[in-house]
């Protein structure tokens, strides 16, 4: 049941000037939803970055199903099956909604199964077929975020990365993504959720990290977690 | 009346041979964001590479294009992966004078090669004309560059706008970020268009050389006035580049035809300062 997906140990990064993570280990199992917390600046977007292959760690290793990808490049790593959906969405603007998801599935693995995975995403998100033949940058706020999730499941993921996917959006979009990823989750898909949203996350997690100034500051079950009261202290720097 | 219908055609095939240039200069800025200000001497060179083959091997331009394609699509690639990569992301003045500094090393080289007096490539339809009625004579040269660049302008087109190449190609103009979180290999894609944009101006080359004096000087302006149209058309909107390409060409003619010695010159450079004026935000483009 426990098998590692996703092993990073002792990572320390960042860009120019001090690091931004110092040697942080983290593991995520198959078919778990590890929730990664902290707030602002605490090194949660640097870490799945690093993971990514968008940023070069300083030290340490990252593991994916046993095998080393440190020094992997991002295309390289979504071809393992890692995929990212980047903070701020990202969609690319000037093209419709349908280029969006094919460009998700553009690597040859996941080409195959393109049309498939359209209708699952269609299924899951039914305003994206609504909106197929519009400009992504046409779309909400919330639409868009549907879409940058859309997107990345057209790769096939086996691990997916979410970076802050709440963020700037209405309570009602908030509710209906967090729906989509729990029921993504339930079918077995493992995700790692970096959120600041910390009650939201906890509820449907299986466990949690906390980061604190590029440290792990505490982690463990959701349900341990949101009982414990030095997780909000570390949440909140106390 | 004659005069002027003459002009206006002329202007027009060789504006279509603007066209191509300027799409290709807009290919490689819109996918690696690097102006490349040594995009005409690449031109140049080609032209001269033809004369050489010519001499050589008494090969026509024509048929010396499809074999410097690939040579220019190398030489393209290279001069971008090992020249303007490393320095992509530093500051924008640093990219310019590289690219500058380009434009003088082939300028010199060709210089050295060749000297600089201005020389012709003989070809098969060099002197060859097409009657239109009475009034209008057609170089058939130049209408083989029109229709030459319009279907390898067309071809890009086709290729941008419906293919999972040219999906790629987008996304990384996009936002190449992202489109590295698609798994697209950026930087190989970066240095592939550098090389097509380049070997474009291989074929643009040939069909611009016959009956065209060449000099190494040649490029700058086979670097501006691709320049002005990119910038006309809005940079990435086909139809305005193509639009731009063909007003320069025809108020270059009409210039040289009605205006007085080197003011003629200056009039397509009147209608760009214009055009930026009134439609900065591209020919066809809403603001």
């Amino acid at each position: 049941m426990s098998t590692e997906m996703l092993e990073v140990s002792g990572l320390t990064a960042g860009y120019a000037g001090p690091a931004v993570l110092q040697d942080v280990s983290l593991d995520v199992n198959a078919g778990e939803l590890v929730g990664l917390l902290g707030a602002n600046n605490a090194g949660k977007s640097t870490l799945i970055n690093c993971v990514s292959g968008l940023i070069a760690p300083r030290a340490g290793r990252i593991r994916f199903l046993g095998e080393d990808i440190t020094r992997l490049k991002p295309d390289q790593i979504v071809a393992r099956g890692i995929v990212q959906v980047p903070e701020g969405r990202q969609v690319f603007p000037r093209m419709s909604v349908l280029d969006n998801l094919l460009l998700g599935g553009t690597l040859p693995a996941a080409r195959a199964d393109r049309v498939r995975r359209l209708e699952q995403v269609y299924a899951l998100f039914p305003r994206m077929q609504e909106r197929s033949a519009q400009y992504a940058g046409t779309l909400s706020g919330g639409e868009q975020q549907m879409l940058a999730i859309g997107r990345a499941m057209m790769a096939g993921p086996k691990l997916l990365m979410l970076d802050e996917p709440s963020l700037g959006l209405s309570p009602l979009f908030v509710q209906s993504i967090f729906r989509a990823l729990r029921g993504l989750n339930a079918e077995g898909l493992t995700m790692l959720l970096v959120e600041q949203n910390l009650t939201l996350t906890l509820s449907c997690a299986t466990r949690g990290v906390v980061l604190e100034r590029g440290q792990v500051a505490i982690a463990g079950d959701a349900a341990a977690l949101a009982a414990d009261p030095r997780t909000r202290q570390a949440y909140l720097g106390l | 009346m004659e005069l002027l219908l003459q002009a206006t055609v002329q202007g027009l095939l060789v504006g279509g041979a603007y066209a191509l240039v300027a799409l290709s200069l807009g290919l490689t800025y819109n996918v690696s964001g690097i102006i490349n200000f040594a995009h005409g001497d690449f031109l140049t060179l080609s032209m001269f590479l033809a004369l050489a083959m010519q001499v050589a091997f008494r090969l026509d331009p024509y048929i010396s294009g499809v074999l410097l394609f690939p040579v220019l699509f190398v030489l393209g690639a290279g001069v971008y992966h090992f020249l303007l990569r490393p320095v992509a992301h530093r500051h924008l003045l640093m990219v310019i004078q590289l690219t500058l500094g380009i434009t003088f090393v082939v300028q010199n080289g060709l210089l050295m090669s060749f000297g600089g007096q201005p020389m012709r490539v003989p070809s098969a339809y060099e002197a060859s004309l097409i009657l239109i009625g009475d009034e209008l004579a057609i170089r058939t040269p130049q209408l083989l560059a029109f229709v030459g660049s319009l279907v390898l302008a067309l071809l890009l087109w086709l290729v941008l706008d419906h293919t999972e190449t040219g999906r790629r190609i987008r996304a990384v103009h996009q936002n190449p970020r992202a489109a590295a979180l698609m798994g697209i290999d950026v930087p190989r894609l970066r240095m592939v268009i550098f090389g097509v944009g380049i070997g474009i101006q291989a074929l643009a080359g040939v069909l611009l050389v016959p009956g065209q004096p060449v000099e190494p000087a040649l490029g700058f302006r086979y670097t501006v006035i691709p320049l002005m149209a990119l910038v006309m058309g809005g940079l990435t909107d086909f139809r305005g580049v193509y639009l731009g390409a063909l007003l320069i060409g025809v108020t270059e003619a009409l210039g040289t035809v009605y205006v007085s010695g080197t003011s003629g010159m200056m009039v397509p450079y009147g209608l760009f300062i214009l055009v930026l004026l009134l439609r900065p935000q591209g020919l066809f483009r809403r603001a």
